[in-house]
Parts: C-alpha cells; sequence; structure tokens
C-alpha cells in the first residue's frame, strides 16, 4: 500500500520537470521509446511515480539511468508533458537521493547555491596564489597535487559512499540475496557502458551524438591521464606535449559543438537547459580551453610572464573537481554506467 | 422443361379462372384498369427471376390493363412513365412488384397521388427480399413464388377503395407538465409559435434541479440565472399560464383533445401579501427542518422559498411538516390555513412531459455512505462548496484538505440495474473539484474514477483539472475502490490500473460519491399517462434516432432527464424538438389521421368487451346505439393492429383497407394452383 503525494511533482520540477500532472496515461511515450523494453518500462511509468509521488518506488528504480534522451517521447506527446525532460529531472533528483552530503540536491534546486560556492573557491584559489607570491613553479607544482588529491579524495570521500547508496536503494533493498559471483560475472558490463556508451546507439537514429561522446569521454580520461601521471604541464615529451594538445582541443571543439546546439536548441535533448547542463559543458569547455592555453604558454615561454592564465585554469579546474564532478552532470556518467551493470546483476 | 412450365403456367391460369368468381358477389365494384410492374432492380431480382415471364402471367389476370417490365422502378424516369400511364391509360389501381414496402412503399404511393389517384389504390409486392434473395438457390420455385405474389397483390387492388384520412379536431393547446429547464424552454418556444400553454409544476417554486445548482460549467452562469431567464420569458408570453404546486391527477381523451384534471395544492399564503411580514413569519417559525433543496446539507423553516429570488416570489408553508403553532399568523396578515385545495379541468391538444430526474441516491454503506460522516454524494458536494466562505474549505466544523471522488456511483452498473451512464456527473463534478481547488486553500483533488467521460467541449475541464495537478486513479467496475476508517481517518484505496494494479490509497477529509440520475421515484405521472418506459425506467421514445421525443401515446411527447440523462444543453435541445413536435400536433387545429383503422358493424356487434381486452391502446368503449350496447372506436387513438379481428365472436370489426373480402382473396390468390 502506498501513499499518494501530490506534492511531489511541485518539487520535481525545482529539478527542471515540466507539466508532468498534464498526463493522461495514454502511453505513447513508452511505445515510442526505443530503449524501453517489458522488464523496464519507461518514461510513462515513471511519469505517473512522479504524478503520484511515490518517492520510495523512483528511489528503487534504474529506470531514469536507463533513458538516454533521444526526445521521440517529448515530440509525440500530445499533452506536451515533456516526458524525456522528466526523465532527465529524474536523474537530477536520483542524483540527490544518492548523493550522502545534500550538496548535489542543494546545488539543483538553488543556482544561488552554486554561483555562492563557484566565488568562494575562485576567492581560495586566488588567496592561495596571492599567499604563494604568484610564483609560476609553485602553483604549477600545486595544481598538479592538487589534481592527484582531488581524483582521490572525489572518489573515497563522495562517490563511492553515494555508489554503495545507489546499490542499496536499486539493488540490495530490492532483490533477494544475490550471489557475489553474479558481480564478478556481470561486472565487464560497467566498463563497457562507462567507456563506450553504446545503448545511445539504440536511441538516436544517426551516430553523430554518439560518436561525439565517445570523443568526449576519451578525450576527457586520457587528458585526465596526460595530466595527472604524464605531467603535461610539465614534461619534455614531444609526444606526450602532442598528445594533450589534440585531447585538450577535442574536448573543447566538441562541448562547443554542445553549446552552439544548446543554444539553437537544434534537437530534442538540447532544448532544455538546467542551470547544471549549462555549467557541465561550459566549464568542461574552459577546461580544455585553459588547459591547452596554458601549455601553449609554456611552450612559448610567455607562463612566467602571464601566470594569470594558469590561475584562470586552475579556478575553473578546482570549480570543475569540487562541485560539478562530485555534485553535478559528471556523476550521471557514472551512474549510468552502474546502473548497466546492477541491472544485468538483478536479472 | 420447357413444356412443364408452359404447362404449371396453364393450371394457374385455369385455377384462376376458377377461384375468382367466388368473391364476385361482393358488393365492391372492382377495378378494371390495373396497372403492373415488375422491376428488375438492376440484377437484383431479374438474375433469379424471370421477370418477363411473371409479367407475360399477370398480363392476364382479371382486371390487369397493362403490365411492365422496368430495370428500376424507383428511377425517375419510371415514375414519371407511371404517373403518364395512369393519367393517359385511365389506371384505377397500380402494382409494383419490387423490394420490400419498407424502402419504396411510400414512393410509389406518392406516385399514384401526383398522377391523381388516391395512394390507396396503390399495392406493393415484395419479390427480392422475400423472393430472388431468399431463393437465389432455385430460380424456378423463385419465379413461380413472385407470380403468386403479385397477383395476390393484384386481388388486393382489384378490391382496393380510395380512403381520405381522418380528421379530428386538435385544442390549439398544449400541457406542459413539469417547469424545469425543459419544460420552461418548451412552454417558451409554444407560447412564442402562437398556441396556449398551460405549464404544470408539483413543486411551489419553477427551475426543477437546474434551480439547485449554482455556477454551471462552461460558461459559469448560474443555474438560479438560467431560471430567472427562462421565468421572465414566461412572464412575457400571455398564453402561458403557470400552475405551482399543480399535480395532473386525471386524464382522459386522446390525441388532439386530452382533458387532464389538475390539483392545486394552496400555499397556505394569501397572493397580496406584505413581503416585510412574510420575511418575519418566516423568522419566527420554530420548525426547521432538512432541506431537501439544498440536499440536506442545510435546515429550512416550514414556511419557506428555496433561495432568495426564487420564482414565483410568494413562498409556501409546507404544511405536513407545519405544527400550526399559530406564531407565523401572529406577525402575518397574509397566512390563511383555510385556503383548501383547488381542481381545474383543462383541455389540451397534445402533453409535453418533461418530469427530469432525481439524483442516485447511494444505498447505506455504499463507499461508506450514511455510515462514515465525511462521505456525500455529489449534489452535497456542490452545495458544501457553495455556501462555504473564507479561503478554507469546511464540512461538519473540519478543514478539507484531500478530496476524494468516486465515480459513476449509481450509474455503469454491469450487474446492477442502472447500466446506463449518466452523462453529467463527469463533468459537473470536475467543474466543482476545480472551482474548490481555485477558491479555497490547500485543496488535493483525487478522482477515483473507472474512465473520465467529459466528453465533447467539456474535455478542456479534464485538461484544467490535470494541469492543476488533480490525480487521476483508474479501476474497472469489478474492483471498486473501498472506502475504510482506519484510526479515525477516513482512507480510500484502489488498485490503480495507471500503476500497474498497484494498491495506492489516500487519506480523505472528505469522500464525495459522484452519483448519477435516476429515473424519477414518483412515476404517478406516467402512470397515469401509460407513457411507457425503458429497461432503465426512463420514459421511451418511439425510435432513438427517428422519433426521438414521440411516445407511442400518440399526442404525449417527451422532453429533458425524464426521458433518460441529459446535461442542460441536451435538455434544451429535446425540449425545443418536443415543442415543436407537440406544435405540429396542435398547429392547425385539426389532425389528418391514418384511415386504415378498425370499424365495428353496428349491426353485427354485442358487446361482449373482448375487443376492449384485447386492444393496446384502449381504443374501445361500450356505447349504446339505437337501445343496444356496442363498441366504438376511437378513432384518434386505434392504430389498426388488427389484434381485435380475430377475438370478436361475431365477426363485427373489419379493419379498413384490410378487410376479410381484401385479405382472403390475396390467400386465395396465393394459394391457386
Amino acid at each position: 500500500m502506498a501513499r499518494i503525494n501530490p506534492g511531489f511533482t511541485k518539487a520535481l520540477k525545482r529539478f527542471g520537470a515540466f507539466d508532468v500532472n498534464a498526463c493522461y496515461n495514454c502511453g505513447n511515450c513508452t511505445a515510442v521509446c526505443s530503449l524501453s523494453d517489458e522488464n523496464n518500462s519507461f518514461p510513462r511509468k515513471m511519469v505517473r511515480l512522479s504524478v503520484l509521488g511515490l518517492e520510495g518506488e523512483l528511489k528503487n528504480s534504474l529506470e531514469p539511468w536507463l533513458c538516454y534522451y533521444c526526445g521521440e517521447c517529448s515530440t509525440t506527446c500530445p499533452r506536451q508533458a515533456e516526458p524525456g525532460e522528466l526523465m532527465m529531472s529524474l536523474r537530477r533528483w536520483l542524483t540527490a537521493q544518492y548523493d550522502w552530503t545534500g550538496l548535489s540536491g542543494l546545488f539543483y534546486r538553488s543556482l544561488t547555491a552554486v554561483i555562492t560556492a563557484f566565488i568562494l573557491l575562485a576567492t581560495g584559489v586566488l588567496w592561495f596564489a596571492s599567499a604563494q607570491n604568484f610564483n609560476p613553479d609553485r602553483l604549477l607544482h600545486t595544481g598538479h597535487y592538487f589534481e592527484m588529491l582531488a581524483i582521490a579524495g572525489v572518489f573515497v570521500f563522495i562517490l563511492l559512499p553515494n555508489i554503495i547508496r545507489m546499490w542499496m536503494l536499486t539493488v540490495y533493498s530490492r532483490h533477494e540475496k544475490i550471489p557475489v559471483k553474479k558481480y564478478f560475472k556481470t561486472f565487464g558490463e560497467l566498463f563497457v557502458h562507462m567507456f563506450t556508451q553504446k545503448r545511445t546507439l539504440g536511441c538516436d537514429k544517426s551516430k553523430t551524438r554518439w560518436t561525439e561522446h565517445l570523443i568526449l569521454v576519451f578525450s576527457y580520461l586520457s587528458l585526465l591521464f596526460t595530466t595527472v601521471f604524464l605531467d603535461w604541464f610539465g614534461t619534455n615529451s614531444k609526444s606526450i606535449i602532442a598528445l594533450g594538445y589534440i585531447e585538450s582541443a577535442a574536448i573543447f571543439i566538441v562541448t562547443i559543438l554542445f553549446i552552439v546546439a544548446r543554444m539553437k536548441k537544434s534537437t530534442e535533448v538540447s532544448k532544455h537547459s538546467h542551470p547544471s547542463d549549462w555549467m557541465f559543458v561550459v566549464w568542461l569547455s574552459l577546461l580544455g580551453a585553459t588547459a591547452f592555453v596554458v601549455r601553449l604558454f609554456i611552450d612559448l615561454d610567455m607562463l612566467e610572464n602571464n601566470i594569470w592564465i594558469y590561475i584562470v585554469h586552475l579556478i575553473i579546474l578546482v570549480q570543475w573537481a569540487l562541485i560539478i564532478v562530485p555534485f553535478g552532470k559528471w556523476t550521471h556518467f557514472l551512474y549510468r554506467s552502474f546502473a548497466m551493470w546492477f541491472l544485468k546483476v538483478a536479472e | 422443361m420447357k413444356q412443364d412450365q408452359s404447362k404449371k403456367s396453364d393450371n394457374i391460369q385455369q385455377a384462376k379462372t376458377s377461384v375468382s368468381p367466388v368473391r364476385e358477389d361482393s358488393k365492391v365494384a372492382y377495378k378494371k384498369r390495373i396497372g403492373v410492374y415488375v422491376c428488375h432492380c438492376g440484377g437484383n431480382i431479374s438474375d433469379y427471376v424471370d421477370v418477363e415471364k411473371v409479367r407475360q402471367v399477370v398480363e392476364n389476370e382479371e382486371g390487369v390493363f397493362l403490365a411492365k417490365t422496368t430495370m428500376f422502378a424507383c428511377a425517375d424516369s419510371n415514375q414519371k412513365e407511371m404517373v403518364e400511364d395512369i393519367v393517359t391509360q385511365k389506371l384505377d389501381g397500380v402494382v409494383v412488384a419490387s423490394c420490400s414496402p419498407k424502402l419504396h412503399l411510400l414512393t410509389f404511393r406518392a406516385v399514384t397521388e401526383r398522377a391523381g389517384l388516391n395512394k390507396y389504390n396503390y399495392v406493393h409486392a415484395n419479390i427480392r427480399e422475400q423472393v430472388s434473395w431468399a431463393h437465389s438457390d432455385n430460380k424456378q420455385g423463385a419465379t413461380e413464388k413472385a407470380i403468386r405474389i403479385v397477383r395476390s397483390a393484384i386481388a388486393k387492388v382489384r378490391r382496393s377503395q380510395a380512403l381520405e384520412p381522418i380528421k379530428v379536431e386538435a385544442v390549439r393547446t398544449v400541457a406542459v407538465i413539469g417547469a424545469g429547464v425543459a419544460g420552461m424552454k418548451a412552454a417558451v418556444k409554444l407560447a412564442k409559435s402562437g398556441v396556449l400553454v398551460y405549464l404544470i409544476e408539483r413543486e411551489f417554486f419553477v427551475g426543477g434541479r437546474v434551480a439547485q445548482w449554482d455556477n454551471l460549467c462552461i460558461s459559469d452562469e448560474t443555474g438560479k440565472e438560467l431560471i430567472t431567464r427562462l421565468y421572465d420569458d414566461i412572464l412575457s408570453h400571455k398564453n402561458i399560464t403557470l400552475f405551482t404546486g399543480a399535480e395532473v391527477v386525471e386524464k382522459s381523451g386522446s390525441i388532439g383533445n386530452f382533458s387532464l384534471k389538475v390539483k392545486i395544492t394552496p400555499r397556505y399564503i394569501r397572493m397580496q401579501c406584505n413581503k416585510g411580514e412574510l420575511q418575519k413569519a418566516i423568522d419566527v417559525c420554530p420548525v426547521e427542518v432538512p432541506d431537501k433543496f439544498n440536499f440536506n446539507i442545510t435546515k429550512r423553516k416550514a414556511i419557506y422559498h428555496n433561495y432568495p429570488g426564487e420564482y414565483p416570489q410568494l413562498p409556501a408553508i409546507d404544511i405536513e411538516n407545519c405544527t400550526r403553532c399559530g406564531e407565523c399568523e401572529k406577525v402575518c396578515s397574509s397566512i390563511d390555513f383555510n385556503q383548501k385545495p383547488e381542481y381545474l379541468d383543462i383541455r389540451a391538444g397534445s402533453i409535453l412531459l418533461a418530469t427530469g430526474f432525481d439524483p442516485y441516491e447511494p444505498k447505506k454503506g455504499e463507499f461508506g455512505y450514511g455510515e462514515i460522516d465525511n462521505v456525500v454524494t455529489l449534489p452535497q458536494f456542490k452545495r458544501i462548496v457553495h455556501y462555504c466562505n473564507g479561503d478554507k474549505l469546511q464540512f461538519k466544523g473540519r478543514n478539507i484538505h484531500n478530496i476524494a471522488y468516486i465515480y459513476c456511483v449509481g450509474s455503469r452498473q454491469v450487474n446492477g440495474e442502472n447500466k446506463y451512464c449518466s452523462r453529467y456527473c463527469c463533468t459537473s463534478n470536475i467543474y466543482t473539484a476545480i472551482d474548490a481547488k481555485k477558491r479555497f486553500k490547500d485543496i488535493n483533488n483525487f478522482h477515483f474514477n473507472r474512465g473520465i467521460r467529459t466528453y465533447g467541449k467539456q474535455e478542456i475541464l479534464y485538461d484544467e483539472s490535470s494541469r492543476l495537478g488533480d490525480i487521476y486513479l483508474q479501476s474497472f467496475e469489478d474492483n471498486p475502490p473501498e472506502v475504510k476508517v482506519v484510526d479515525g481517518k477516513t482512507v480510500v484505496s484502489i488498485n490503480d490500473i495507471l500503476t500497474q494494479d498497484k494498491k495506492l490509497e489516500v487519506e480523505a477529509d472528505l469522500v464525495v460519491l459522484v452519483t448519477g440520475m435516476v429515473p424519477r421515484k414518483d412515476n404517478s405521472i406516467g402512470n397515469l399517462l401509460k407513457v411507457p418506459r425503458g429497461r432503465d425506467k426512463f420514459f421511451n421514445e418511439i425510435h432513438m434516432k427517428l422519433r426521438p421525443v414521440e411516445t407511442v401515446i400518440d399526442g404525449i411527447t417527451i422532453a429533458g432527464a425524464g426521458q433518460g440523462p441529459k446535461n442542460i444543453v441536451e435538455s434544451m435541445t429535446s425540449a425545443l424538438a418536443a415543442a415543436t413536435k407537440s406544435f405540429t400536433i396542435v398547429a392547425s387545429g385539426e389532425l389528418a389521421l391514418e384511415p386504415t383503422i378498425a370499424k365495428v358493424s353496428k349491426d353485427d356487434c354485442e358487446w361482449c368487451g373482448k375487443c376492449d381486452d384485447a386492444c393496446p391502446y384502449d381504443a374501445f368503449t361500450p356505447k349504446e346505439i339505437d337501445g343496444k350496447t356496442v363498441a366504438v372506436v376511437n378513432k384518434s387513438v386505434c392504430k389498426g393492429c388488427g389484434m381485435c379481428l380475430p377475438v370478436c365472436p361475431s365477426n363485427a370489426i373489419q379493419l379498413t383497407g384490410l378487410s376479410d373480402d381484401e385479405v382472403e382473396s390475396m390467400i386465395d390468390a396465393l394459394m391457386e394452383n
């Protein structure tokens, strides 16, 4: 027996949902969805659970992560209830539910909170830089260590506990005891989906979006590797330097394409942009651009006199690593992959 | 083969000549110039029936002057030819052998009339449905059968007579029973058309059910405003006489001339009254009874009007609940307990019945009704919302936030009596739910439905309500929602088919049973007028589509929700239709009725009453003529069904147009060998 909570849609609207209540349960959205299947039916079921405000059911659902937002449901919805955007909002909402710190929910709901956090971090970086007398070597050195620490810290203290919470909600509480063997057997799913995002292919007619995403994921992860482990800003190896240039340029170009699409609202997926969507693409784009320019300045021996460019890069990096990665849209990438694994585990 | 056929036709010829003379002794002047047309119907008939052979055989029948075949008898060109034949050849009788008379009897009757021949000198022979289609496997047999059928038609037309419609006087007055929206609208329409109208209302006030509603969808006008406008219209027409507190208690007569006895219950208040004193009288009345007008949500005095500004504006005393304490008489000189019921005799050419509906009253315990104190019906809910002021909806002193609506209560009962959909309730309920949500704070609406039917333009209400966040939960008839009290709270639960049959529940501050329409519990007027009711117990029309406002009782029309669930728009439409139908009955002051009815021979009749027993229309009355009691047929009531004929022991009854002579001659013709 479940109690209905009509107030939930109001709360959900703060995560970006539209007129979900307009839904009259025709099921067109589910019928046209190329990813929905018998065992994991969406978006209608998710719309219904949202309208009824059955939060418990929603928290236990993996369906929002199975949607890759082709937008067909929204274009065919006869009531303009925007089921595609509802699925997107549910992903944001779920991110907030998984996050033990509660910051995720706060940042999704309140733009003021995000901006405040951004300003605080920028101020912190500036304070630190001035404390170091704007010494380029020291700053570059610290930046490098910060990257390593941030990756480890965010993963251990935020992402890992959140993924465990996700597992508790979607697998542990819903299913009979699953043998550990099965986790190992299906472990490959996690990596296949994390690195290939192949599910997107079942969704769009053209391969453009998938290709763009693939390039972005590989460029991002390899740039991370190049800067952290190959010390891109410090190395003299020509091949590593070239690799970094390619990676950062690719990130910049792909994200610029995304930004243009969002501005033009050219596709269903780019029609509705929540602040968190803008932040994700813009910061990633800036990250690629500033990294590229920093290395360029190093190669042209201009960094000594233009340390400000590194400070800008550092500010972007810190904001990215401490806000967007642990609490923002970046986690979707992670949860999606885990959802595919959990799905296989629970099968 | 050929030989056989010709032999047979020879036989037929012989047989004919041997039979016909038997009936020649009748006094009727038999027709001598009959025209027979045998139709191919494209190939529908001629593919199986040897049409030419039929023509050849019947051409030689006694009295037949010409016999033709035609590709399509109903075609314009053939009709013109027939007219020309009748005129130039001076035909005195016509037979067309073609399809079913249901299709073209009237067509060819019209042809004869155009040619100046009385239409009863036309006889139709069906050789398509009854012959070619039925015997497509046996062409020879089909041809023989066709010959017999055409021959029997010829036998009938030889004996046919020119008949004229029966004319009866029609009183140019219509009695409209029921002064709700339908009755009032019909009365105004009739009065505008120029006939006298008696508008008879059993209650002391006009407006019926619509007066009980306030805001109405979609115009947001109130029911009371509609009634006021109709009442103003009624007042502006001198040829409408309105009776309130009036009931028809006796009826006699028939179409064109009904006599009604109307009982007028007194209001116990004089017409010329002092309004200020009357208000005092209401104030001092110590009696308080549940106000039926407000579905018992409020109370009223024994001297009352239902709402301020109600029509007629003179209050009335509810004598059943009045204790005769005399308090009102002390303050008001207009009170008069000596008033007595009056009886009026009125005559009307037609009766228009618009007696409306009753809201369904749930059984005790049906979804907790009558047992759980916050379970109410839709009409009650509408009154609660109307009477609530301020920004909080309250009922019995408690604040209402969560409202659960249970739909189709008393309607669409698959296994129950009321199988119909009441049509108005979805719309009315959603409209009121929206109204409540907009006017009061923190209202959550939960609609437990079986499929929403806000059909037509009312769909915008459903749209608005769902966009306002109303929640719709759905189940099937066999698994209805449950209303229970859990820890002092009323909880409504449902297995929602829109959420994979998941059991969902709502804690409701108010449960509204969305009740539909049922026929009036008191059917005294229906019984009195003998208006038949359908399986659903609402008054029945003759034909839903083709004769939607007429009843089998000639001269009585029906309008409004007494005929079946209708919303106001539909009631208005049916009222205008019924008014028009009633108007056509009385308009010319004279009625032309079918002459093909029963005729009693005074000489042969020895009144035994068997015809009266057999007659479904009460057309027979005994009457003393020349010292002898005989049956007399009421020409305006008899429908010529023939039920009386076989029961008459002295064979005194004949059916005009289907006399024994005619029918026997037809049978003989069919039997000829």
